[in-house]
């Protein structure tokens, strides 16, 4: 501290970088001293220059240093980050320091274990639960909880049922956090618990299944616990079987079954007091209920924007029943209900609410778009007349709504009644009229589309160049050549998109002479439509464009058309644009190089994997997610594994689901077995599509337990009977804890598959666990 | 028609993008859970223009200028114009009892200046109008009313002075009789009471748009960055108070507040309201 005390800031940061790059013995203490810094800067330059070359010797300086400087807080902070940053082993010494004589120490050696992500701490954490000092025993609960111990659930339930008001509380919040939900039938008794009844509650929403709705809903009629809470428990409950099952209803059934007045009233009372996030939840579950005293809460809540979706699901669950209020609210003072009364009476669907929203088409262009969107998907054709009057609104979001709604009522008339609007006097008509004829390609309409191409009207004109494609007749090339070449720019885009519609190659030429338009957004367009046509004819004029276009968009364009048409030219050009300090540029490149086939494409791609950017890094990973190599796959594991970005992390999962191939879901199998991303993979796995199971399925046979509970649950999720077929497999596991979960699943599957099996774990399993939980679902299922 | 439902498809990426590069020139900030909302209200357009992606449109917008006719557009869909008439009047009330009298003493000689900022349709400068109106302000001494928003549709509509009956659901039926003439089941403010305003666009992230009306001493600055991510309103607050001249008086919406932008603002209360102080 000699040597830095007497710098200035600067320099003192100065001297760290240049000590990082040549750390001796000495030096390293100068860094460890500086862990000290009054300068926060000057405390994280020294944290990343320790981390950066962090060796067995520098280790054993920390540690000495964690000892001695225990007191200094600065010091055991910048400790326990180099340690979390260093890619060296820090278990064995942390675990060492378990043991020390020191509390403060043990303390802390359990806070930087439940940093690490390392299961190896977790043998020493479960032992640290018997520490004589609380405090130990407090952090090593929270490091449990953070490493997601499922090896931990018996000791920490046993910590929850000590009802130690210091340790029961952490130890409640790390089995939320483990998820395993084993441990859900010894918390249900804490609900009779003064002091932890609340945090209960919580852990029983994380943990519990269908059992635990009777008690919940029991509590909240005694009015003992408050009823967001329990409203908050059961919504994550209902959420938890939707995403993993596709059975929340189930939950909100159960609730139905359960609940009496006093409940509702409880939950209505609830809505009154609670404000943020806990109305979505008293939201979601009143929305489950029905009564005259629900249907009121609920249409009263129609302005609240926080809980708009809960509150309109819930509406269209009572449906015509509250279609009376819900017109009423259309006159609502605030614009939200009355936006909020039109979405929902469109998706009851009741035709009584018709004339009413037929009125509304007449209010503000928000109210206007809303209810035509309500009028369509009524589909009642009274709507037909108000609707068409809507063609000539000012606002062209009123007449997109409008358009769309003629277009899914269907009725008869429209075909005539759009051809006499073709020739209306007003622009605004006549450009509704061709997207309609367009859209349909009416053949008594047609003729008057070709004319619409030589409209007075620039706009008008633009919208027919459009919809000529989708025309089967031989007039359509020569006028969109014709367009492309003389009419206005915003046209000649037009014309130049609607080339891209063209089969064959017949578009190839106006194409090529259109990427000298001077307008930027037609060659833009022709680029677009040259590449969508994939013409390999067009690579050597596209690559000039994309390196000495004047305007970015259509170079942009054409490293993107150039990626479409692919090959080793493309590549060679493409390449360059990964690191050219462009973000659009760069971003196309990966996408492109990503969609090219030719191995050349890979080592750019692999080479931005390593781009400093978290936003680069995704984008290369979903660039890489277009092609199937094993270096990918391989790659992909790595970011998993290795990157602390949560974003990217998600990203490679999604890249492997979305290669697909058997490495890429072995990849997946393994990577369940990390405790960070295990709920990523089973999701990944359980989306794959039926043909994959058997790939799924061989995670049955991986060693480790962990993974095998992961591959039980991906199987279970995906509801198929082959899939049940596999998961039959995993009864005959030799480990309990595989062979609950797949009792557990069965819960929630026809057990055709298997229903031998778990009669034969009812009666014989040698651990009574598995034959109670075999019993129970057998039950279950009879009931 | 390429798109027959009424969303446009985006994807997460594209959807990144055009939300920060909204963000960026406008401020307006919407996160993944509002992306149904910035589509709602983007996908009429990308339908009428034709293009084939939401891809498209954002490099439309990216490489258009701000001030471009389709920028105008984005700003006009994406602004919240629901407002009213004698809303939040505590604060309209602070300003006519205490700040109006004490600024006008400190500076007879000169007009007092007063900037709203995001006026919407036009009910917060008007509301300060009447108010300062009822209270004789205008025989006393030179206001200047500056008023702007982003949106030219609704500076359009702020300029006819033309509103319907939901905007008078605060306003005593004494001074809706005494401002307003019906006419077609509309409403027309009163001449006298239009001409105090002068109305402009402006965008609140483009500084020298607003160069011109940040100078006032008095802005009213309401419900405007329910909307913008934190990073965007520290911008606005701190080119505010550079340009303000010292004291300053900043309203934000009862919803808003400063708490969690580093900024030299006071928040003092004054009368029956809360009001950020240059000192």
């Amino acid at each position: 501290m000699s040597l830095l005390a007497s710098l200035d800031e600067a320099a003192r940061l100065r001297v760290i970088k240049e000590l990082a790059d040549e750390q001796s013995g000495e030096q390293t203490g100068i860094l460890i001293e500086a862990l000290n810094d009054e300068s926060w800067q000057v405390r994280r330059a020294a944290v990343d220059a320790l981390a950066r070359s962090c060796r067995p010797e520098t280790l054993a300086a920390l540690i000495a240093a964690f000892r001695e400087q225990q007191h200094s807080l600065s010091v055991i902070n910048g400790v326990l980050q180099v340690l979390s940053l260093a890619e060296i082993d820090v278990i064995t010494p942390l675990v060492e320091l378990l043991s020390a004589h020191d509390a403060d120490l043990r303390v802390s050696a359990a806070l930087a274990l439940g940093d690490q992500n390392d299961p190896r701490a977790i043998p020493a954490l479960i032992g640290a639960l018997r520490d004589p000092d609380t405090n130990v025993r407090y952090h090593a609960i929270e490091a449990l909880g953070k490493l997601r111990a499922t090896e931990a659930t018996d000791d920490l339930l046993g910590v929850a049922e000590s009802r130690n008001f210091f340790l029961a509380f952490p130890a409640l919040e790390a089995l939320a956090r483990i998820g395993d939900q084993r441990g859900a039938s010894r918390i249900v008794p804490l609900l009779e618990n003064d002091m932890l009844r609340v945090p209960a509650v919580e852990t029983l929403g994380q943990l519990g299944d269908e059992q635990v709705v009777k008690p919940l809903v029991e509590l909240l009629q005694t009015g003992r616990a408050p009823a967001s809470s329990i409203a908050r428990a059961l919504a994550t409950l209902h959420e938890r079987y939707e995403r993993s099952y596709g059975e929340g209803e189930f939950i909100a059934d159960l609730v139905r079954r359960f609940i009496d007045d006093s409940g509702i009233r409880r939950l209505l009372d609830g809505l009154d007091e609670t404000h943020g996030q806990d109305v979505r939840a008293l939201t979601l579950i009143v929305g489950w209920l029905h009564g005259p005293t629900v249907e009121r809460a609920l249409v009263r809540l129609l302005g609240d924007t926080t809980v708009r979706r809960e509150v309109l699901a819930a509406l269209v669950r009572q449906g015509a029943r509250v279609t009376r209020q819900l017109v009423a609210q259309l006159d609502a003072v605030d614009a939200e209900t009355r936006q909020a009364a039109a979405v929902a009476l469109g998706r009851i669907g009741d035709a009584s609410a018709v004339p009413a929203l037929i009125r509304l088409l007449e209010e503000d262009d928000d109210l206007a778009i809303t209810a035509a969107r309500a009028l369509a998907a009524i589909g009642d054709r009274r709507a037909f007349d108000a609707l068409l009057h809507q063609l000539e609104h000012p606002t062209s979001a009123v007449r997109q709504a409008a358009i769309a709604a003629l277009n899914s009522l269907g009725h008869p008339a429209l075909p005539k009644h759009v051809k006499r609007l073709l020739s209306d006097s007003n622009r605004l008509v006549r450009e509704s009229a061709v997207r309609i004829a367009g859209y349909f390609g009416f053949e008594e309409c047609v003729n008057l589309l070709f004319e619409r191409c030589a409209d007075d009207d620039e706009r008008v004109r633009r919208v027919a160049i459009e919809h000529l494609p989708y025309l089967e007749d031989e007039r359509v090339l020569p006028m969109l050549a014709s367009a492309l070449r003389y009419e206005t720019p915003q046209v000649r885009a037009a014309a130049a998109r609607a080339f891209a519609h063209i089969e064959g190659g017949e578009s190839l030429p106006y194409l090529l002479t259109a990427l000298g338009d001077p307008d930027p957004w037609v060659r833009y367009f022709a680029v677009s439509s040259l590449g969508r046509h994939a013409f390999p004819e067009a690579l050597a004029a596209l690559s000039q464009l994309a390196q000495y276009d004047p305007a970015n968009q259509v170079r942009v364009a054409a490293l993107k058309a150039l990626g479409q048409i692919g090959g080793m030219r493309a590549v060679a050009v493409l390449a360059p644009f990964t690191s050219c300090g462009d973000a659009d540029l760069e971003r196309t490149a990966l996408q492109a190089l990503g969609r090219v086939g030719h191995p050349d494409a890979l080592p750019p791609l692999l080479a931005a994997l390593g781009s400093p950017g978290i936003e680069r890094r995704v984008e290369v990973i979903e660039a890489l997610s277009m092609r199937r190599e094993t270096a990918i796959v391989e790659a992909l594991q790595l970011e998993v594994t290795s990157s602390h970005e949560q974003r990217v992390k998600q990203a490679a999962i999604a890249a492997l689901l979305r290669i697909g191939t058997a490495e890429a879901v072995a990849t997946l199998i393994a990577l369940s077995d990390d405790r960070a991303c295990r709920e990523e993979c089973i999701t990944a796995l359980a989306s794959l599509d039926a043909s994959k199971i058997e790939w799924i399925a061989r995670g049955l046979e991986h060693p480790r337990t962990t993974v095998r509970c992961a591959i039980v649950e991906a199987l279970a999720r995906m509801r198929s009977p082959h899939a049940s077929e596999q998961l039959a497999r995993a009864l005959d596991d030799a480990e309990p804890a595989v062979r609950l979960a797949a009792i557990s699943a069965f819960g929630h599957l026809s057990i055709s598959h298997a229903e031998y099996k778990l009669a034969h774990l009812a009666l014989r399993d040698s651990i009574p666990a598995v034959r109670r939980a075999a019993q129970v679902a057998l039950q279950q299922k009879v009931r | 028609m390429q798109y027959p439902s009424e969303h446009v498809p985006i994807s997460d990426g594209t959807f990144t993008l055009l939300r920060n590069l909204i963000h960026e020139r406008i401020g307006l900030y919407y996160d993944m859970s509002r992306r149904d909302v910035l589509m709602d209200r983007l996908s009429p357009r990308i339908i009428e223009l034709g293009l084939g992606s939401s891809l498209d449109y954002y490099y439309l917008l990216k490489y258009s200028d701000t001030e471009s006719q389709e920028w105008s557009y984005v700003v006009d869909v994406l602004s919240v114009p629901e407002t009213y008439f004698w809303r939040e009047m505590d604060q309209v009330q602070a300003l006519v009892e205490y700040l109006v009298p004490k600024l006008v003493a400190a500076k007879p000689d000169s007009p007092l200046r007063i900037w709203s900022a995001a006026c919407a349709t036009g009910e917060e400068p008007l509301t300060i109008a009447m108010a300062l109106n009822e209270a004789g302000w205008f025989d006393r001494t030179a206001i200047e009313i500056n008023a702007s928003d982003a949106s030219p549709r609704a500076i359009a509509k702020a300029r006819q002075g033309l509103y319907r009956e939901r905007s008078f659901r605060s306003l005593p039926r004494t001074l809706w009789d005494r401002y307003f003439v019906e006419r077609n089941g509309v409403w027309q403010i009163s001449p006298e009471i239009h001409s105090r305003v002068r109305w402009a666009v402006a965008n609140l992230m483009a500084p020298h748009e607003i160069a011109g009306f940040a100078n006032a001493p008095i802005i009213f600055c309401r419900n405007v960055f329910l909307y913008f991510s934190q990073e965007a309103m520290s911008i606005v607050v701190h080119h505010f108070y550079h340009c303000m001249p010292a004291p300053g008086f900043l309203f934000l919406g009862a919803a808003e507040s400063l708490l969690r932008i580093n900024t030299p603002f006071e928040l003092q209360e004054i009368g029956q309201s809360f009001v950020y102080v240059k000192r």
